[in-house]
């Protein structure tokens, strides 16, 4: 029933697996990200693959699932911190059926599927968002936090706010595969 | 805002009539499809103010630990391991080591690793607290709910409710063995009649209350009696009453003089006085946030306020009120999001969207907005969101049936305020700001089939241009011409497409019109049951379901009602309106 959301057609790349990653947007180190197919990088996101643990070998920074969505102007940066007097980059990993916001920093450590997180927000280092919850629009969700599972967190700090309803995995999952066709290619 | 439709549930009221929508209490009668549930038993919409709930599983919104109900209440309901909130922010809380490794770059660094040396302390990550400032260290990094136990356990408050269970401790016991047998006697009334459904919902709801209050008597003595089975015990048991009489317990002891209390930093007086006296920052004073979640009331003074244990969060069940089956029930695993009951109304009901297409960006006007150097969502921004007085506009219902037989929809939109009494009189004053006309006559939506999951499929949605030069060409149109080809086009079914039907509906708005085109609109739908015709004994507090007698195969219908809200309707200073 939604209307198509248009894009330009040269502007985006289209993949194999039907990821549509913008020209504009700044992939670093791509060899170390996993896209997992029907999921969008719009235009002026970041993504830091390139900021990986220190090691020889291949070693995935940053994985999403499918029918994903980085919102335009995101920033997607893997966690660090000292352990043991050594300083790391650590992992990012990212379920399917997520969705990002516009101008949103993402530094979380593992995001579950069916996670919706609005625009504008800072999700913290080492975060850990579990399977459908949702960050309100604006919200500020300090480093190390635990977001449980249904769950919709909003503010600065981002605090508990109250529960989703029952169906939410099936809104969201049904959402984000309607984004997905819905985001139409237009030729100029 | 965008078009919404929500769907009514009667919550048992005896008349399925919802109530008139442009009344700002209506909004509790009306929900969003997804929230509601299903009784097959009732043939009837739950909503969540009408089910009754049940925890089924406690956990920890941080740890995530499961934690036993047996513990729950000896635990006081907080996280009984590592978890604590910011005094100052509400924040978690991360235990770190007194000395933050340096990571040698200059930079200032959260802590998070927890070696380190000891004295250990809580710190937050948002606004920098620290314990440490509040005289709150730890020998260990662990087991810090049991290392702070003695500060909660001897805070006065929980010194004094202490003393007092202690002191009701053999009231208790006197009290406890009528108030079980008053409250078991309740029980062989419980049985649920299925005739009378509001009697068995008042009987099952009393024995609820009564274990509920027998609960509370367990905890705090005296508290919460439930006051049937007082009056019966002090029938049947007059002598026994005696010893429970109030005057004859002994006289209750405060464990600190009420006027020395005060000293605490605490209930008030003349200690807090004194330091409202001397404030110099504002801040130095705790709000009311950081004080309200508190089991026991808390000192004023900001630097005073203690880390908090994080409140449990729960899983519930939930059942209908009536005839009391289950409708959810989740796995017992707190982080899962399965069920192994979900009884939703989407599975039940047509889902409806509602769409202006008017406001739907263009081709063109995407291209154009593409070519700007402003951004994609800039460029498929929804234009012309608002609704004006004196202009007409179609608008798109999508009907999607979740069954995997088809059914037959007849739509109507009854007039509410008519039949509402109390304002009848102010109603008729005033003529309706609005007329609606949608299609009248039944039509068919196509069952619901697992390969028209629009997975795979874009041939579902809209990529051709004349649907929208169609449609958008009478927007706003002054032209009488164009006007009735709008509408003989606009009402009607439109399109269907896998298990959707799209019908047009047309709206014209008054001259005088103002605020939120809001109406009521009663769905009736025709499926095939395989169910053998119920008995009309179960009235379901609302859904109406009649078996159509005349044909085989067996049908029913279903009916509910929604409310459709198109938008604001703004006026437009291009009228000229001489009052606007
Ligand atoms: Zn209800
Ligand atoms: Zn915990
Ligand atoms: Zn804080
Ligand atoms: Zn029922």
């Amino acid at each position: 029933m939604d209307p198509p959301i248009y894009y330009s057609k040269a502007e985006f790349i289209e993949t194999d697996t039907g990821n549509k990653v913008s020209r504009r947007a700044t992939i670093a180190g791509p060899q170390n990200i996993i896209l997992g197919g029907k999921t969008i990088i719009a235009s002026g996101a970041i993504i830091r693959g390139d900021l990986r643990r220190s090691g020889p070998g291949h070693a995935v920074v940053i994985s999403l699932g499918r029918y994903c969505l980085i919102g335009e102007g995101c920033i997607m940066r893997p966690p660090y911190k000292t352990y043991r007097g050594a300083f790391n980059y650590y992992p990012m990993k990212i379920g399917d059926h997520v969705h990002i916001g516009a101008n949103s920093v993402v530094e979380a450590a593992t995001i579950g599927n069916n996670v919706e997180i609005g625009k504008n927000c800072i999700i913290g280092k080492f975060t850990i968002i579990k399977d459908c919850a949702k960050i309100a629009d604006n919200t500020i969700i300090p480093p190390n936090t635990v977001v449980p599972a249904l769950a919709l967190f909003a503010g600065s700090p981002g605090r508990f706010v109250e529960d989703l309803p029952e169906s939410t995995q099936e809104i969201v999952e049904a959402y984000t595969k309607q984004y997905y066709t819905r985001f139409q290619p237009l030729d100029r | 805002m965008t078009p919404s439709v929500q769907y009514h549930c009667p919550c048992l009221a005896s008349a399925p009539v919802p109530p008139p929508p442009h009344l700002p209490s209506s909004s509790y009668s009306f929900h969003p499809l997804h929230t509601l549930f299903f009784c097959e038993e009732c043939d009837a919409i739950r909503c969540n103010r009408c089910v009754s709930v049940e925890v089924s599983t406690y956990y920890c919104p941080n740890c995530l630990f499961e934690v036993p109900s047996a513990s729950v209440r000896a635990e006081k309901n907080r996280c009984a391991r590592n978890c604590f909130m910011c005094p100052n922010c509400r924040n978690t809380l991360t235990v770190v080591a007194s000395d933050p490794p340096d990571t040698g770059d200059g930079r200032l660094t959260v802590p998070v690793s927890t070696v380190g040396e000891p004295p250990f302390y809580l710190y937050c990550n948002h606004c920098r607290w620290d314990s440490a400032e509040v005289g709150i260290v730890f020998e260990k990094p662990t087991g810090l709910a049991a290392q702070l136990q003695r500060y909660e356990d001897s805070a006065p408050d929980s010194l004094e409710f202490d003393r007092l269970k202690e002191h009701f401790e053999p009231f208790l016991r006197a009290a406890s063995l009528p108030s079980s047998l008053s409250s078991s006697m309740a029980h062989p009334g419980s049985v649920v009649h299925p005739s009378s459904a509001a009697h068995s919902h008042h009987l099952h709801s009393s024995s609820i209350t009564a274990a509920a209050s027998a609960a509370l008597a367990r905890d705090i003595p005296g508290v919460g009696k439930y006051t049937p089975s007082l009056a019966r015990s002090t029938s049947a048991r007059a002598g026994r009453d005696r010893s429970v009489n109030k005057d004859e317990m002994a006289e209750y002891r405060s464990r600190l003089d009420i006027t020395n209390a005060s000293v605490v930093g605490g209930g008030g007086g003349d200690a807090d006085v004194e330091f409202i006296k001397r404030v110099e920052k504002i801040s130095s004073v705790a709000s009311l946030e950081q004080r309200w979640g508190n089991s026991w009331a808390t000192s004023l003074r900001t630097r005073d306020i203690r880390p908090q244990r994080i409140p449990l969060h729960s899983k519930r069940s939930k059942r209908c009120p009536v005839c009391t089956h289950i409708l959810i029930k989740p796995e017992q695993k707190a982080q899962s999001v399965r069920y192994k009951i979900k009884l939703v109304a989407a599975n039940y009901l047509p889902a409806i969207t509602v769409a202006l297409p008017h406001t739907f960006p263009t081709p063109e006007t995407v291209k154009r907005g593409l070519g700007k150097p402003a951004s994609a969502s800039a460029a498929n921004d929804r234009s012309n969101v608002a609704l004006h007085p004196g202009e007409s506009y179609s608008f798109h219902l999508a009907l999607t049936n979740p069954l995997y037989d088809p059914i037959q929809v007849r739509l109507a939109t009854p007039r509410v305020h008519a039949t509402s009494s109390s304002s009848g009189t102010q109603e008729k004053a005033r003529r309706p700001p609005f007329g609606v006309s949608i299609p009248t006559s039944t039509f068919t939506v196509a069952a619901f089939a697992e390969a028209w999951e629009y997975d795979e499929d874009e041939e579902m949605y809209w990529t051709d241009e004349e649907e929208f030069g169609g449609v958008g060409s009478n927007r706003g149109s002054r032209n009488k011409e164009g006007k009735s080809k709008a509408k003989a086009k606009s009402v009607g079914v439109l399109e269907k497409r896998a298990n959707t039907t799209i019908v047009g509906g047309e709206v014209i708005i008054g001259k005088e019109a103002r605020g939120r085109l809001k109406f009521i609109m009663l769905v009736q739908y025709t499926y095939r049951s395989d169910d053998p015709v119920p008995s009309e004994s179960g009235e379901g507090g609302g859904a109406d379901t009649k078996a159509s007698t005349n044909k085989a195969p067996e049908t029913k219908t279903f009916e509910f009602y929604t409310v459709i809200d198109l938008g604001e309707i703004i006026p437009t200073k291009l009228d000229g309106d001489p009052d606007g």
